[in-house]
């Protein structure tokens, strides 16, 4: 056998297809992404809503004139509202789904969507609470120094919020990567077990 | 690019260029768990290429640019987490991958197995080479000048038929 003996065997296998998609772990696979999604998204609008309408409660009772914090409470009233609102509707959006392989895979990427969309709202929701932070500080007769300090800690947040918002596009890539390997393998490529 | 085009072009690339990224996954790695955590690794890759191609080169050495680099990053990666499972692999028993087998030439699975004997540039270097990627070619994708490439592809192709001599006698 020599080099182009090689390389016509070579050739062969560009007309034979190397491997076939295992449905059912793929149908797994969708469906153990879609309840790591799930989790999440779950803990995640649990979280922002309990801290958001927590906090503005607190804030708003505690309050005595200062205008920053009163805003600061309504600021965190609304958001945590907007965010029980969300979660309501997706909940409800849930129904839309039929219980296919295909209707799985597009009920997980809506949650992966609806995560990346959550957790950036979170992020930049940091701006402006920080903003009124601050300025309700320097309303009040505080050293500068814990203005600083608390600065420094919300560019920290907002720096975390980042890589985990990264993290969830990642996760939502890999649920599209999953789809387009349905999409591209035609019914004869599919075995299924 | 809207993101309705990059989900276009990407299907497209993954349904006409999923031979080349096959070839090498089945270069670079050697059982179905790892041949299929390859494959994923390729495929988000090329997913964040999309916009990057500007359609200086062909696609295929654009496809095949991609995978070899992951391929190799995952070949060093693999060495040095030879024991860790991501979270994903631990719960599932079955691979989404499965070999076709579609009475494939045993001379074909002598080839691959010559090629995963190489170093990992070399091993880019033979695929490319059976895939009739020119010298020049080669080196942009490699990143080794043409006159290295010419180097290695003497001492490959010499290497290759020696092994089909002892192996086949030939």
């Amino acid at each position: 056998m020599d080099f182009n003996e090689m390389k016509t065997i070579w050739n062969l296998q560009n007309n034979q297809p190397l491997y076939s998609i295992n449905e059912q772990a793929l149908y797994e696979r969708i469906q153990q992404k879609k309840q790591q999604a799930f989790h999440i998204t779950q803990i995640s609008e649990l979280l922002l809503i309990i801290v958001n309408l927590g906090c503005g409660c607190f804030i708003a009772s505690i309050n005595k004139s200062s205008i920053s914090l009163y805003l600061l409470a309504a600021w965190m009233l609304v958001s945590g509202l907007y965010i029980l609102i969300s979660r309501i509707r997706r909940i409800q959006g849930n129904k839309r789904f039929d219980r296919s392989i295909q209707g799985d895979m597009e009920h997980a990427l809506s949650v992966a969507t609806y995560q990346v969309h959550i957790s950036i709202l979170g992020r930049w929701n940091i701006v402006p609470i920080g903003i009124l932070v601050l300025f309700s500080l320097l309303e009040s007769d505080k050293p500068i120094w814990i203005a600083v300090v608390l600065f420094i800690f919300l560019a920290l947040v907002h720096y975390a919020t980042g890589w985990e918002h990264t993290l969830y596009k990642t996760r939502k890539r890999e649920l599209e990567t999953l789809q387009n390997q349905l999409k591209t393998n035609t019914p004869s490529d599919i075995q299924t077990h | 690019m809207t993101e309705k085009e990059h989900k276009h072009i990407f299907e497209i690339w993954l349904k006409q260029y999923k031979g080349v990224i096959f070839k090498v996954v089945r270069a670079y790695a050697f059982n179905i768990m790892d041949q299929e955590d390859l494959f994923q690794e390729i495929v988000i890759q090329v997913w964040h290429s999309v916009p990057a191609f500007r359609q200086e080169s062909a696609v295929t050495t654009w496809i095949y640019r991609i995978a070899l680099n992951i391929a190799i990053k995952w070949v060093r990666k693999e060495r040095k987490h030879n024991q860790t499972q991501t979270l994903d692999q631990t719960n599932i028993s079955e691979s989404v991958l499965l070999e076709s087998n579609p009475k494939t030439d045993d001379r074909l699975d002598w080839l691959y197995e010559q090629i995963s004997r190489l170093d990992a540039i070399d091993r880019s270097l033979a695929l490319l080479l059976l895939d009739d990627f020119s010298y020049k070619e080669m080196a942009g994708i490699v990143g080794i000048t043409e006159s290295n490439v010419g180097v290695r592809i003497n001492r490959i192709k010499k290497q290759l038929i020696t092994k089909v001599k002892n192996d086949y006698g030939l």
